[in-house]
């Protein structure tokens, strides 16, 4: 189950802290490049509630993120529905194109599971590359933001729009921890360590992996429409397996099954690809030989890596000497 | 759509030289995966790499230079990742070997970029092997006939190995059990890395042979890695009667799914994937029952 620990608290106060200083101070490049970061940062968490915590390593995440700014743009564009329905429309969609997604996939286990949900990406992907509906390879523009000037706010402007997206990674982040302190949620972490054992206890695991699947690809369909909102254009491009693959990396460079990893690991992917791109064009080479130092060295990714070393130090010097420190968290080898 | 015998002659051959391509490509991974349990999602960018020393080997000393030389340079490149990091990563989940090896597959495609540039390279067609031939009623072009005898060669020389002989024995072994194997005093270690290095030459070979079709691009690993990957997953992971199975099930979708249905072609396939994945979680010809 997931638990916060000293260290995991400093560390989203100070990511919070870091992103709100970057939304008031940074200019427009720095805004868009926080955006960004915001929007990826929602990809891996959703990613990291079933890999994680369910053993489910999809890669069909970033189609379920190109439904979802797909669905967005459809709705209010082509059928001209008010953006706020708009969305909740897209999220709705995306999360019932997940849970089949889940429903299906739930007998497959390890890298047939990962092969099963490419499929799937994959088929989303050709289907929007090629119906005409979709715009095919020129994807569509002209999508508009969610209006929230009845209460003042303009989130045309991307300062507000940066801060808009920060406030909806903090309700996901949110309802990322309730699912998984919820019963599903310690369900689900009770399939990934032992199915069997689950299954013969009386629990009917499809059912539950399909409802974290729909629930994680809601997450990733919301990441999507904002997405589509942030860029005002889209291109099928987004539902490419690559983009899943990258939001893999980054669950893995920031620490699997910790949920406070793969944000540390999305602020410093982006950040890190805006230096390296600017420096060299062969920045994948870096990224490339970066995953496979992290993997090798058997760390949990780089936030696993500082919580494996300094984080029992931390939880002393911090918590009472009356509380039991806390038990090193498992982490299962997904 | 009143098309004549000859057109689907046409077809069904197009569907057969793109099965043995893939065929080329995925006994390798296949038998790497049965055997060593491994998940080398490299595998297309040792095609890619192929590709590219058959392109430089064949400026320099003509096509069939490259052809020979070049799956010996990918096997040689497959030595140095073997001792560097695959021996390390055979212990460990199938989780940690996909992200290095989708590691690997970065590192590699940027040093293709760094030693042989973005733009696209490109090589002729042997001599002896341009041309047309009349084939069964229709003219086709010799090179996409020279690959299909050579998939159907190797095919027959893959099975009489593996089926006939000591070594394919020891190998079936090995898939099968490998610590019984070990036991029985076959050196399973030596077996691993006879089997890697064949695999990696089996993928410079295709890379060889497809770079004259398709043009040489520094992505070309990346392209080549999901249909592969489909053909495994479909055949059954470790099994030569799946990966060959598999690339015939993918060819002949993919060329009739485009000429049928142009609308749903590139959906059909990972609708068959999907299908066979429900029904059979396992492939169709997986090497253990």
């Amino acid at each position: 189950m997931f638990r916060h620990n000293a260290l995991r608290y400093a560390v989203l106060v100070l990511l919070a802290s870091a992103a709100l200083f970057q939304a008031f101070t940074a200019e427009y490049f720095g805004l868009e490049i926080l955006t960004e970061i915001l929007i990826l940062a929602m990809l891996v968490l959703a990613l990291d509630i079933v890999a994680g915590f369910g053993g489910m390593v999809s890669l069909c995440h970033g189609a379920l993120m190109g439904v979802g700014a797909y669905a967005y743009a459809l709705l209010s564009t082509t059928a001209g529905i008010a953006p706020p329905v708009a969305m909740a429309g897209a999220v709705a969609l995306t999360g019932a194109i997940a849970w089949a997604i889940g429903a299906i996939c739930s007998r497959s286990h390890g890298i047939y599971f990962i092969m099963a949900t490419l499929a799937f990406g994959q088929m989303a992907y050709s289907y929007v590359f090629e119906a005409p509906i979709f715009g095919g390879d020129d994807g569509l523009g002209g999508i508009a933001r969610l209006d929230l000037s009845f209460i003042g706010i303009d989130l045309n402007d991307s300062r507000s729009f940066a801060l808009f997206c920060l406030a909806v990674l903090g309700a996901i982040y949110g309802a990322s921890v309730l699912i998984l302190r919820s019963g599903l949620g310690r369900s689900l972490t009770g399939v990934m360590h032992n199915e069997q054992r689950m299954r013969a206890l009386g629990l009917t695991v499809w059912r539950v992996k399909a409802d974290v699947f729909g629930l994680s690809g809601m997450i990733a369909g919301l990441a999507g429409v904002l997405a589509a909102q942030h860029i005002m254009y889209i291109s099928p491009g987004l539902l490419s397996w690559t983009v899943s693959g990258e939001a893999l990396v980054v669950v893995i460079l920031g620490g699997l099954g910790t949920l406070v990893g793969p944000l540390v690991g999305a602020a410093a992917f982006v950040v890190l690809k805006h230096e390296l791109s600017a420096v060299t064009t062969y920045w994948h080479l870096v990224v490339g030989v970066l995953l496979i130092a992290v993997v090798m060295s058997r760390a949990n990714g780089i936030f696993g890596w500082i919580e494996a070393r300094w984080g029992a130090r931390i939880e002393r010097r911090l918590t009472d000497a009356t509380r039991k420190p806390e038990a090193k968290e498992v982490l299962g080898d997904a | 759509m009143a098309h004549d015998l000859g057109f689907w002659t046409l077809q069904a051959l197009n569907a057969l030289q793109l099965s043995m391509l893939l065929f080329l490509l995925s006994i390798g991974l296949t038998v790497i995966f049965g055997l060593m349990h491994f998940v080398n999602l490299a595998h297309g960018s040792l095609y890619a790499l192929g590709a590219y020393f058959a392109a430089s080997l064949a400026a320099v000393g003509g096509y069939w230079m490259g052809f020979f030389l070049a799956p010996v340079a990918v096997a040689g490149v497959g030595i140095l990742l073997y001792s560097g990091l695959i021996k390390r990563m055979r212990k460990s989940g199938p989780m940690a070997q996909v992200l290095v090896t989708f590691g690997l597959i970065f590192v590699l495609l940027d040093l293709t970029r760094i030693v042989w540039g973005d733009l696209a390279l490109a090589i002729d067609v042997p001599a002896l092997l341009s041309g047309r031939l009349t084939f069964l009623g229709v003219e086709y072009p010799t090179y996409r006939l020279f690959i299909i005898v050579l998939g159907l060669a190797i095919f027959a020389a893959l099975a009489f190995v593996l089926g006939r002989t000591q070594i394919g024995a020891m190998i079936r072994a090995g898939v099968d059990n490998d610590a019984m194997a070990a036991c029985l005093g076959i050196n399973v270690e030596r077996l691993f890395f006879i089997v890697f290095c064949v695999g990696c030459m089996l993928a410079g070979l295709s890379g060889a042979v497809a770079a004259p079709l398709l043009s040489v691009t520094p992505d070309m690993g990346l392209q080549i890695l999901i249909p592969t990957l489909i053909v495994i997953v479909i055949g059954g992971l470790g099994s030569l009667r799946g990966a060959i199975a598999g690339s015939l099930i993918y060819g002949f979708v993919q060329t009739f799914g485009a000429v049928l249905a142009p609308q749903l072609s590139s959906v059909l396939i990972y609708a068959l994937l999907a299908t066979v994945l429900v029904i059979k979680p396992v492939g169709l010809f997986p090497a253990k029952g």
